[in-house]
């Protein structure tokens, strides 16, 4: 998250004592920072939300908000501020408690200006770094995407143009030809298509990885992606005689996520439920609404995992080479892209399984908040503000 | 059976012009080509072709549906508007999802859409389909 420049010298002091906001006032003044002080959490909380500082002083005992509870406060607001505390006289054990819940420094009343300006002089040098540290890793990761962008378009246009010139020839060839010639040219295609299968998920995956996959953030319904998934996959099913089960109810509450992305990642969990399935096997696609998630499953009958690769299946490349798998073709990186989603989404997902019974893959997602307001009546001006109009869908 | 159909194809791509062309040709149809959109859009003219394959980035990431868009609704090109065109891409998606207001807009909206490389019978079951039409 990127400081505004003019407030990232500034720092925010929060203590309930009036004498030592009004003395962290006088010692910080002729430091040349922006120091603002509040009495309370709450009033402080609000005020590090708007101006982002780059350091926050919080005294650790205060009646109403503490400040450990501000501390967890301001975690959840995922800035870069760092925090020193103020303890009391001999306390380092709730020195040591603030610190393992993120501070970067104590101060022990009482302390002077000077001790304190130098606490403050770390603590500014510590955000500064840790500020460019952020903005190096997302440089990386920009150049890292451009970099597989460029490849992946660089390999998938020759060998497209490979795949095409056998695909042709087999077609030209007709039945008359030599069975091995045929039976050769196919499998090279073959191979053709697995290694741009390959190229296109690791493009996925780095899309995903660099922000660029799931990017939107709005109400999505479960159960319209889940029948049109499942749709979609009926005559993949049929050839492995697997059946497919829609149990998601029509009430389902809907999401907070990117329908593109979630439709992708539906798509790799129900198509791989059918893949180690077995035949006269069935996928059941199920969903539980709580307070504040959604999750959703997928369950199959197929091969299962067995329990030494359970933590390795969501890594990148790794596919689970034994009998229960031969025969399947894939490229190690649908789960990888199922997990990144998953994650960025702010969920999670996790693996059930028993080996030879089946697995059972389940998505936890955000619920999407209810709508406060009733919707306005057509005619007001404010519902073709909120995007009730003809118009809303053009992203 | 009346005269063979006449397909062009505009794609600056050498290789997959030629497979194309000779998958095309074995299939019976006749086969002119063009490499760029300008000249694409010239021989569509000259030759008035009874289905156009047409690549989607060939200068410019864009330029396929620039063709498109010339073909259907520029006046100098007004003989051809009724053309059908098959768009051809190596991007995978839908075009209405890439361009969210195309949907709206038929002027830039090939009469069908395939990906590189082409999955032959799905291609040439395409092109039956919009020479039946």
């Amino acid at each position: 998250m990127n400081q505004p420049a003019e407030t990232a010298d500034s720092i925010i002091v929060i203590d309930d004592d009036e004498t030592m906001r009004r003395a962290c006032q006088a010692a910080l003044r002729r430091t040349g920072y922006q120091v603002e002080t509040y009495p309370d959490g709450s009033s402080g909380l609000a005020r590090i939300a708007e101006i982002h500082p780059a350091v926050l002083i919080v005294d650790l005992k205060m009646p109403g908000m503490s400040g450990m509870e501000v501390i967890a406060e301001l975690k959840k607001l995922n800035l870069d501020t760092v925090v020193v505390v103020i303890t009391g006289f001999a306390t380092v054990g709730t020195a040591v408690d603030a610190m393992k819940a993120g501070a970067y420094d104590f101060i022990p009343k009482p302390f002077t200006a000077e001790e304190l300006r130098a606490i403050i002089a770390r603590a500014m040098e510590r955000q500064r770094l840790s500020a460019e540290a952020k903005r190096l890793r997302q440089e990386k990761e920009a150049q890292a995407h451009s970099f597989i962008t460029f490849v992946s378009h660089q390999l998938q246009s020759p060998l497209g143009a490979v795949r095409q010139y056998l695909d042709v020839l087999l077609h030209q060839m007709g039945d008359e030809a030599p069975a091995q010639q045929r039976e050769w040219i196919e499998r090279s295609s073959r191979k053709i298509s697995e290694m741009l299968q390959i190229i296109a998920d690791w493009l996925t995956l780095s899309k995903v990885e660099g922000g660029q996959l799931a990017t939107e953030r709005s109400p999505v319904r479960w159960q319209d992606l889940v029948a049109k998934a499942l749709a979609g996959l009926t005559n993949t099913a049929r050839r492995k005689r697997v059946s497919l089960h829609n149990e998601v109810s029509d009430n389902l509450p809907p999401v907070t996520g990117d329908e593109t992305a979630l439709r992708m990642l539906l798509s790799n969990l129900v198509s791989n439920a059918i893949k180690y399935n077995r035949p006269d096997g069935e996928v059941k696609v199920q969903a539980a609404a709580e307070d504040q998630t959604v999750s959703l499953s997928v369950v199959d009958t197929g091969v299962g995992v067995a329990p030494e690769h359970q933590p390795h299946v969501f890594e990148e490349f790794y596919r689970v080479k034994d009998k229960s798998t031969a025969g399947t073709a894939g490229t190690g990186m649908g789960l990888p892209i199922c997990k990144k989603i998953a994650n960025e989404l702010g969920g999670q997902i996790t693996l059930a399984s028993e080996a030879g019974r089946g697995s059972t893959f389940t998505v936890v997602l955000p619920r999407a908040p209810t709508q406060k307001s009733p919707p306005d009546p057509p005619a007001s001006s404010a519902s073709a503000e909120r995007g009730d109009g003809p118009l809303s869908d053009a992203r | 059976m009346a005269d063979k159909a006449k397909i062009l194809i505009i794609d600056d791509d050498e290789d997959y012009l030629a497979s194309t062309r000779s998958l095309l040709e074995s299939e019976g149809y006749d086969v002119a080509v063009a490499t760029s959109g300008h000249d694409g859009l010239e021989a569509a003219r000259a030759s008035k072709p009874d289905l156009i394959v047409l690549d989607i980035m060939m200068e410019s990431p864009v330029e396929g549906y620039t063709v498109v868009q010339a073909l259907k609704f520029h006046d100098e090109y007004g003989d051809v508007a009724e053309i059908p065109v098959v768009m051809v891409s190596s991007v995978k998606e839908d075009p209405s999802s890439r361009f969210p207001m195309a949907a709206e807009v038929p002027m830039i909206m090939p009469d069908a859409y395939m990906t590189k490389p082409l999955e032959i019978p799905k291609f040439l079951e395409c092109v039956r389909k919009m020479l039946g039409a």
